[in-house]
């Protein structure tokens, strides 16, 4: 068990196509931290400044935005499911 | 009575809501449903991929009077996912509002088509969305959805936003003072070329479909007055690895202290963060200008660019030749990008050919 972080088609072409990756528990920071580290230009996409999510990028654990959580502090169990979702501007 | 007996004696009486008949069998839209659509006043803003699927469903579906506005022409390969064109318009050379509306007097002659043909922006937007049931959504950028977000506030017309990309879609309806509104959910643009557009990555049909038809089903149970169906989540298509998810945003409003919905500073509204465009005469080009505190990353655009032309640049600007079109259509832009955010794109005079282009491939 682990946790597992959705990667969306907008931001794959920094991981190669992959979709998800798993990372161990901890809290969001700390999860995200996993995902910055493993893929390069991740950070700029993510994070405004260290500890401060771009305004343009929701974070949610489960289906819930972690701004009605935790936050960065939010902690994530074994099992759980972390998406990623930017906003889109298609169509 | 049966509901099929009753549809068949207002049939009878009323020959023109035969068509609507498998529509109106289902219960919770019925004849009343259908009347309220067919008095109804939808503004579509944008008529491309997304676009075209509204339209074309809501005329079908018997909506009484749309608007739909739209600044562009039909290329080639927008066939591929805009479903109101086909080759004959690209021949003819139409816009694409006025294709959408020649179209749909084909499919349904009851249906009052506005065609603009115009590049939405603060100054104009009011007056076409005033006197809507509904405002929808079929942009393709971040600037023309706040500011239908401004609109939908200011007015207290409820809008469906949806945006899609690839294989992945994101749509929501915005219903002012009841459901968080998009500024709440995402809180800022991303500054340009920080995210992948259609014309860089590319879009698959299906996706378009699938976003636009979500769009269209929340649009039908607004309009026949079935609130309580409306959809309050943010939905999240992944259409490529059949993620479906609804995510729960109904707390942002107490969350984000809205400029748009909690304080009514109608930011995009009042032209704070329009983009300006200056027309360079004597040179065939356009200049356009960001808002300040826009910051470029040449690098991705570059990325997006390469389907395109061949992108070059350096710490202080991008360039690139963008050829778009085939055979006499076929167009040629030059596109000088500055670290600011400023472009000049050559090979026009008209601001809403260059805010397309601008768009399209980097992005705001
Ligand atoms: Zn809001």
């Amino acid at each position: 068990m682990a946790v597992k972080v959705r990667i969306p088609t907008p931001l794959r072409q920094l991981t190669n196509g992959v979709d998800m990756i798993e990372t161990p528990a901890g809290d969001i920071a700390q999860v995200l931290q996993h995902v910055c580290q493993k893929f390069d230009g991740m950070d700029k996409r993510l994070f405004k400044q260290p500890g401060e999510l771009n305004r343009f990028v929701n974070i949610y654990l489960n289906d819930e935005d972690i701004r009605f959580l935790e936050n960065l502090a939010t902690v994530v169990k074994d099992g759980d499911d972390v998406s990623i979702v930017p906003a889109i501007a298609g169509g | 009575m049966a509901l099929s007996d009753i549809a068949e004696q207002l049939e009878k009486s009323d020959p023109s809501l035969a068509r609507y008949n498998r529509q109106m069998l289902w219960e919770p839209i019925g004849i009343a449903g259908q009347k309220k659509l067919k008095a109804s006043r939808v503004l579509m803003v944008g008529c491309g991929a997304l676009g075209t699927v509204l339209a074309n469903t809501l005329a079908r579906a018997g909506v009484g009077h749309l608007t739909i506005i739209d600044r562009d022409f039909i290329e080639i390969n927008n066939l591929q996912r805009q479903v109101l064109f086909d080759q004959q318009d690209i021949a003819d050379q139409l816009p694409k509002a006025v294709a959408a509306k020649k179209k749909i007097a084909q499919i349904n002659s009851d249906v009052q088509v506005e065609a603009v043909v115009a590049d939405v922006n603060h100054t104009n937007i009011l007056n076409y969305a005033g006197g809507c049931d509904l405002l929808l959504d079929g942009t393709d950028n971040f600037e023309t959805r706040f500011l239908i977000n401004d609109v939908s506030i200011k007015l207290n017309i409820p809008w469906v936003y949806g945006a899609c990309i690839s294989a992945m879609g994101l749509a929501m309806v915005i219903r002012p003072g009841i459901t968080p509104c998009l500024r709440c959910v995402f809180e800022t643009v991303p500054p340009p070329g920080m995210n992948p557009t259609c014309d860089t990555a590319g879009v698959l049909g299906p996706t378009v479909n699938i976003v636009a038809s979500w769009q269209a089903m929340e649009a039908l149970k607004l309009l026949t007055g079935n609130i309580n169906a409306v959809s309050r989540y943010l939905f999240s298509f992944d259409c490529w690895d059949n993620r479906y998810q609804q995510l729960n945003v109904a707390k942002a409003r107490d969350i984000a202290d809205c400029p748009a919905c909690k304080h009514h500073n109608y930011e995009y509204l009042s032209g704070k963060f329009a983009s300006s465009t200056t027309t360079l005469c004597g040179r065939n080009a356009v200049q356009i200008s960001q808002p300040a505190g826009s910051k470029i990353n040449f690098e991705q655009i570059a990325v997006g660019l390469k389907a395109v032309g061949s992108p070059s640049f350096n710490k202080f600007m991008l360039k690139c030749t963008i050829n778009e079109g085939q055979g006499e259509r076929q167009r040629q832009h030059e596109l000088t990008l500055f670290a600011d955010g400023r472009a000049i794109i050559k090979g026009t005079n008209d601001a809403s050919v260059a805010r397309a282009i601008y768009s399209k491939y980097v992005g705001a």
